[in-house]
């Protein structure tokens, strides 16, 4: 990979004792869909956490276009064009769906929308791409689960983003939801925007992703394709466990 | 949006119009008086508390540095067009010293240090008595004629409640509202937060300033525990509360309220008004957090037939 659009250097973050993220590099190609995937508390959310700047690394850097981010703002980080979605929801509750995606669009990543109809009509756009268009004056807190989730990624996206981190988009959702999700993730990465996403829903990695990294314990244990990856005896042990513990 | 321009401006006409039909209903125009400058003092608060969400319990600190900075540049022989904008740029002055550390803390955290900032502020302004005169506070010797106390008060708070509208639609405002109900989500999303709050609190404080210098005008006197009083910033709470929080016009209905009971009740039993302030308080937030203008819609919402709603696709 000669030049990764971001890249993460010896990344470890420590919470008192425990050391949820371990020293792992890991380097985005430009313009792919890359996986990231582990058991409950790899460390998945908390690299997310490091790269977009939700939490000081402990150690090591990040570098994104070539140019160090290490340590900034979450802000910052946004309108240098890095975005991320929460694993857990988080919509602004008393605001119309649409508001929720203007916000996005008055702030995030440069170029910006001129005035409030400018930001209005981008947000719109992002919600026809998500399938939330039909919904706009809705107050957020009316969506259902599945609906939060693209109202998620439809307010990452108005940030005009290079690289989309999507933290869990798929968990919760039901079979027509996840393929509608995922059917949006490919159109994303079709307009240019580089994608990381952390999943559980192994099969539906197998099916977006162009590469995979395993975090296991906060360390990277193996990155590479999907099928070499997926079949890897590591991989297999850390999610299934090995003969002996069984 | 077009009615409510229509509506204002009429409103606003209106106030005008009193003076020149009623000029001897002295009393009237004092509580009008009292409601401009109240609505103005909640409209700014609520940019900071409503918008935001960021509950001061300091925000008498900001009445009073613009009375103080007023007073003091008066008894110096020096004109209002000066003294007035200068005692709202002090405010504002003092509302980034005091912003940048407390918005380091969040909800009743920042609650909580807005309250020991207030009554640290009266503190110091009973003890600096060169400056202040102590506890004895100021006195100055000559109002200005009671019409243009009157219109001054109608200015400041048409322009308050201008600025609130226009921050409510603008970029801005949409800052402020990410703020107040996810903060951590609204940095994700590229709102510069902390900044937000300062714009936000500097604006309000201002406002107050200019608030604190219609004040010293009118009363012709200012003590630290007049302007820097703790029931100043509690005033200041409960109107936008009592009018309905983070709403444009709640504020000023709010201070209509607040200034009818203080007026009536005050007059007749000492005391009395705070009773009534205390019950008014713990029924909005039981049965209505959202105010008047919640019961307002309530109202408006069992008239028209519900809405259908369609399910999420």
């Amino acid at each position: 990979m000669a030049d990764p659009i971001l890249e993460g250097r010896g990344l470890t973050k420590r919470f008192g004792g425990l050391i949820a993220v371990d020293g792992v590099d890991i380097a985005i190609e430009r313009g792919e869909i890359c996986g990231l995937i582990g058991p409950n508390g790899a460390g998945k959310s908390t690299l997310f956490g490091l790269i977009s700047g939700v939490m000081r690394p402990t150690a090591g850097t990040v570098t994104f276009n070539g140019r160090s981010i290490t340590g900034r703002s979450a802000h910052d980080i946004c309108v240098a064009g890095v975005a991320v979605t929460h694993q857990i929801v988080r919509p602004f509750r008393d605001m119309s769906v649409v508001d929720n995606v203007m916000v996005g669009a008055f702030f995030g990543h440069r170029p910006r929308p001129r005035g409030r109809g400018g930001a209005r009509a981008a947000a719109m756009e992002e919600l026809e791409v998500c399938g939330l268009a039909d919904r706009a004056e809705s107050p957020a807190r009316s969506l259902t689960l599945g609906g939060h989730k693209r109202l998620e990624i439809a307010r990452a996206l108005a940030t005009r983003p290079e690289v989309l981190l999507l933290d869990e988009v798929l968990a919760g959702l039901n079979p027509t939801e996840t393929d509608r999700t995922l059917d949006l993730v490919r159109t994303v990465r079709e307009r240019g925007t580089t994608i990381v996403m952390v999943e559980h829903n192994l099969r539906a990695v197998r099916g977006v992703c162009s590469r995979i990294v395993v975090l296991v314990e906060g360390r990277k244990i193996v990155e590479g394709d999907p099928d070499t990856v997926l079949t890897d005896e590591r991989v297999v042990s850390a999610y299934l466990g090995t003969a002996a513990h069984a | 949006m077009a009615r409510n321009g229509a509506f204002a401006a009429i409103a606003i006409a209106a106030l005008v119009a009193v003076p020149f039909v009623a000029p001897h209903a002295e009393y009237a125009l004092d509580v009008l008086f009292l409601i401009f400058l109240y609505g103005a003092m909640a409209t700014a608060w609520n940019l900071v508390g409503g918008f935001a969400g960021q509950v001061s319990f300091g925000h008498a600190a900001f009445l009073g540095i613009g009375a103080y900075a007023t007073a003091i540049m008066t008894q110096n022989g020096i004109s209002l067009w000066i003294s007035v904008p200068v005692s709202a740029l002090l405010a504002g002055a003092y509302s980034l010293v005091i912003g940048i550390p407390a918005f380091r803390l969040r909800g009743p955290y920042f609650s909580i240090a807005t309250i020991g900032i207030g009554e640290a502020t009266r503190l110091i302004a009973r003890n600096w008595s060169s400056l202040t005169g102590g506890v004895s506070g100021l006195t100055l010797s000559s109002a200005p004629p009671l019409l243009l106390q009157y219109f001054a008060a109608l200015a400041l708070l048409v322009a308050a409640v201008g600025l609130a509208a226009w921050i409510r639609a603008s970029r801005f405002g949409y800052a402020l509202a990410a703020v107040r109900q996810d903060t951590d989500a609204a940095e994700t999303l590229g709102v510069a937060t902390t900044v937000a709050k300062t714009q936000a609190l500097f604006l309000s404080a201002c406002i107050l300033g200019v608030a604190g210098s219609v004040y010293a005008l009118h009363y012709l006197f200012v003590s630290p525990d007049s302007v820097f009083g703790f029931s100043t910033s509690i005033a200041l709470v409960i109107m936008p509360i009592i009018g309905g929080l983070g709403t444009v016009t709640g504020p000023l209905i709010g201070a209509v309220i607040y200034t009818f009971i203080r007026e009536q009740l005050a007059a007749t039993l000492a005391n009395v008004d705070l009773l009534a302030f205390g019950v008014l308080l713990i029924a909005i937030v039981v049965f209505e957090p959202r105010g008047i203008l919640g019961i307002a819609d309530r109202i408006r919402r069992m008239r028209k037939p519900p809405a259908v709603t369609v399910p999420d696709g």
